[in-house]
């Protein structure tokens, strides 16, 4: 059966990379969102196998949502998709419990690298 | 005192050549450093990030419409026209949050840090009135074969307080 991934973004263009990179290596897309509110609503109602996470958003960024959905379930998989790659957030996403951070631009080969190691 | 430094324009530099040039396929060579008294973008299309941390100001990116075009275009490619019209904005957005991004990598070497960025805002026409922070800028001139990109750079290092080694008296300085 197909791993189902909710892709968080705010970008459109960005949300449609990751889908087109995942779709046809045999991921199914179960959900989108353009802000880490809505990732935790969607998270809870689809309650996907993993999630692909930007950090800067509105309403609510990246991290906080990825903290949330955490505590909520512990056994969630995250992976980090954002332009920014500083050490601190690197690392503070890691002690959060997140399962891999990848970022932008990345190589198609790098985010299905990601996403298959993080389901395993 | 608040000042801008020179320091801060490298970054920009290399992380524009990385970025442009892995998701467009577009090469870029550096151009001309010049310094503004306040920001005002020169081309029709303006990205607005702002940035905060150990420092604070605009980043704006600047270019025209045939050059935005031709990024989008090959950012997209294999989309239809449709697809293309919809996500023109977003994707140039999100081209000055990769850069934006990527150098905030480059400029944060600290462990203990982190310098964040907003989410982009962009104004795209003719007779366009973009109101920014008045704030001196260094401007670096980029030079692509569709065109040129004006990044401005209104950044300022911000003060922060340090405990004066050895004293009692619980006095603080700035540095």
């Amino acid at each position: 059966m197909a791993k189902r991934v909710l892709v968080v973004d705010d970008a459109n263009f960005m949300r449609t990379i990751v889908k087109d990179t995942l779709a046809p290596n045999g991921f199914e897309i179960c959900g989108e969102a353009t802000n880490g509110a809505e990732a935790v609503t969607k998270y809870a109602e689809l309650k996907p196998d993993l999630v692909t996470m930007d950090i800067t958003m509105k309403v609510k960024d990246g991290l906080e949502a990825a903290r949330e959905i955490l505590a909520a379930d512990p056994n969630a998989r995250i992976v980090m998709v954002t332009a920014l790659g500083q050490e601190k957030m690197l690392l503070d996403s890691i002690a959060l419990g997140v399962r891999d951070f990848v970022v932008k631009p990345f190589t198609k080969e790098r985010i299905l690298s990601a996403v298959e190691k993080a389901l395993h | 005192m608040v000042k801008i430094n020179a320091k801060h324009v490298n970054p920009f530099v290399e992380a524009a050549m990385r970025v442009v040039t892995q998701i467009a396929g577009i090469e870029v060579r550096r151009g001309h450093l010049s310094y503004k008294e306040r920001v005002e973008p020169s081309f029709g299309v303006s990205i607005i990030i702002g940035i905060y941390g150990f420092l604070t100001g605009q980043i704006v990116y600047s270019m025209d419409g045939q050059l935005a075009e031709r990024l989008v275009d090959k950012m997209l490619e294999g989309k239809s026209p449709q697809e293309k019209k919809i996500m023109f904005l977003d994707c140039l957005g999100e081209v000055a949050n990769m850069i934006t991004g990527n150098a905030t990598s480059l400029l944060n070497q600290r462990r203990d840090q982190i310098l964040n960025i907003t989410t982009p805002a962009i104004a795209s026409g003719t007779n366009l009135n973009v109101h920014l922070v008045p704030k001196p800028a260094l401007v670096l001139g980029l030079i692509t074969q569709y065109g040129p990109i004006e990044i401005s750079i209104a950044v300022e290092e911000k003060e922060t307080l340090q405990e004066v080694g050895g004293s009692d008296d619980g006095l603080l300085s700035e540095t």
